[in-house]
């Protein structure tokens, strides 16, 4: 799954329609007949599995026919319940391979207004080896769908547990974290893991505030906008919280004009974010009480921010 | 928008003034709303906004919930009918922040909430 993570659920649910094949949704439980049957044997196992039709096989599973309730009706009607279904039951079946996506599967349920399709084991053969209606399909994408939600919440789960092992480590040591370039779906980690960090150590909820956005903001700016880089978190001596953020380059051209509050580079791509207003720098310098920007067009940029703890969450 | 200590507005009272939808969190409805924030991009998010504040936006991705956890935003109220997308629930759900959903435009949304305001400390 390769969805870009900042479009709608509408879309996500597009997507996955065309991703999820008839094969993963279908039922592989198929109850079906053979041809030498009554209408009135295959009504009460209508009646009894609580269907609306079934498939009609023959020996080697190849689909040969299909009676549904509507046939079944007709034939109470007018009066051959009890004959075999081999000389009325409709012999042209709509099937659908089961290598196919399901949006397909959709497709062929409304184009002939069928409740169910037989599923055959691939294009040019008959035989069947589950059947797919639109409760089945509706099933799978809501599996699929709550996965993905379940999948980043096990991965922040796992952010977490990142800063509680940080913790047992000693407070003076540096915290070293890789910030890759262009990687949407992490962009924030290293941020939510420094602020659980420092949550975890009890300061001042304001200021790990200041030190959480200007992490995010270093970070997104290293993912936005360069090749990736790192950031280094500290505590020196005098009770700072340093943050170093640099990146291999491209640079920056004109550090002064970066600074000035709506100056942006950003692409459609980065708006779409909701990034982009030009406050990421100025919002940096903010919220530090000191704050020092290098940039090169040969090395890349390097960003120092400090915030001060106060007295009264002195780390010991 | 800030107001006065003494005025109290619940997570839960929200989804009757906007008549939300909850997404996600319904655990944690009964939190203590303090300011309130509403805005689509998240760089103002992140240069205004205060911590146990409530998040109007329009915007769905990941990142605005990375956003609201990062400045302290106790929940997020989806305007204009928008649904987040799956990530975003995920995140939000890790982070124990509920995600709402309305279908009342930003503004209407606004406009609510400060006569809910209004009418509670007329009450008083």
């Amino acid at each position: 799954m390769n969805a870009n993570y900042s479009k709608e659920k509408l879309t996500l649910v597009n997507e996955l329609i065309y991703e999820i094949k008839v094969k993963e949704a279908m039922s592989k439980k198929v109850i079906f007949f053979e041809e030498n049957v009554t209408f009135r044997e295959i009504q009460l196992k209508l009646k009894e599995k609580k269907i609306s039709g079934v498939p009609i096989l023959d020996d080697e599973r190849n689909i040969i026919g299909i009676v549904s309730i509507d046939d079944v009706i007709t034939a109470f009607d007018k009066g051959y319940v009890d004959n075999k279904i081999i000389d009325y039951m409709s012999r042209k079946v709509i099937t659908i391979p089961q290598n196919f996506s399901v949006v397909s599967a959709i497709h062929e349920l409304e184009r002939f207004g069928v409740g169910r399709l037989p599923v055959t084991e691939s294009s040019n053969s008959k035989k069947i080896v589950g059947i797919i209606t639109l409760s089945d399909i509706l099933n799978r994408l809501l599996v699929v769908v709550q996965s993905i939600a379940e999948k980043v919440e096990d991965k922040e789960i796992k952010n977490t547990q990142i800063s509680h092992d940080l913790i047992k480590s000693i407070v003076k040591n540096p915290l070293r974290f890789e910030v890759k370039g262009d990687d949407f779906d992490n962009a924030g980690r290293v941020a939510s893991i420094i602020k659980k960090y420092f949550q975890n150590l009890g300061i001042d909820r304001d200021i790990i505030r200041r030190i959480a956005i200007v992490c995010y903001e270093a970070e997104m700016n290293i993912c936005l906008h360069s090749l990736g880089g790192s950031m280094i978190i500290e505590v020196n001596n005098d009770n700072n919280v340093v943050i170093y953020a640099h990146d291999k380059g491209p640079g920056i051209p004109d550090v002064k004009l970066a600074l000035k509050p709506g100056f942006t580079t950003a692409t459609e791509k980065i708006r779409a974010l909701g990034f982009g207003a030009g406050m990421g720098l100025p919002n940096i310098r903010h919220y530090s009480d000191k704050f020092e920007i290098e940039s090169s067009l040969r090395t890349g940029t390097e960003l120092k921010a400090i915030i001060n703890l106060g007295v009264k969450n002195e780390i010991k | 928008m800030s107001f006065k200590k003494g005025i109290i507005m619940k997570v839960k009272d929200l989804i009757r003034v906007l008549d939300a939808e909850v997404l996600c969190g319904e655990d944690f409805l009964d939190q203590e709303i303090t300011d309130f924030d509403a805005s689509d991009l998240l760089s103002d998010i992140l240069a205004y906004s205060k911590d146990d504040y409530v998040l109007l936006t329009g915007l769905t991705s990941s990142q605005v919930v990375r956003t609201a956890e990062l400045t302290g935003a106790i929940t997020i109220v989806f305007v204009r009918g928008k649904l987040p997308s799956q990530e975003a629930i995920g995140l939000a759900k890790s982070h124990y922040i509920p995600l709402l959903k309305t279908d009342n435009l930003m503004f209407t949304s606004c406009r609510k909430i400060i006569e809910e305001l209004i009418k509670e400390e007329k009450n008083k």
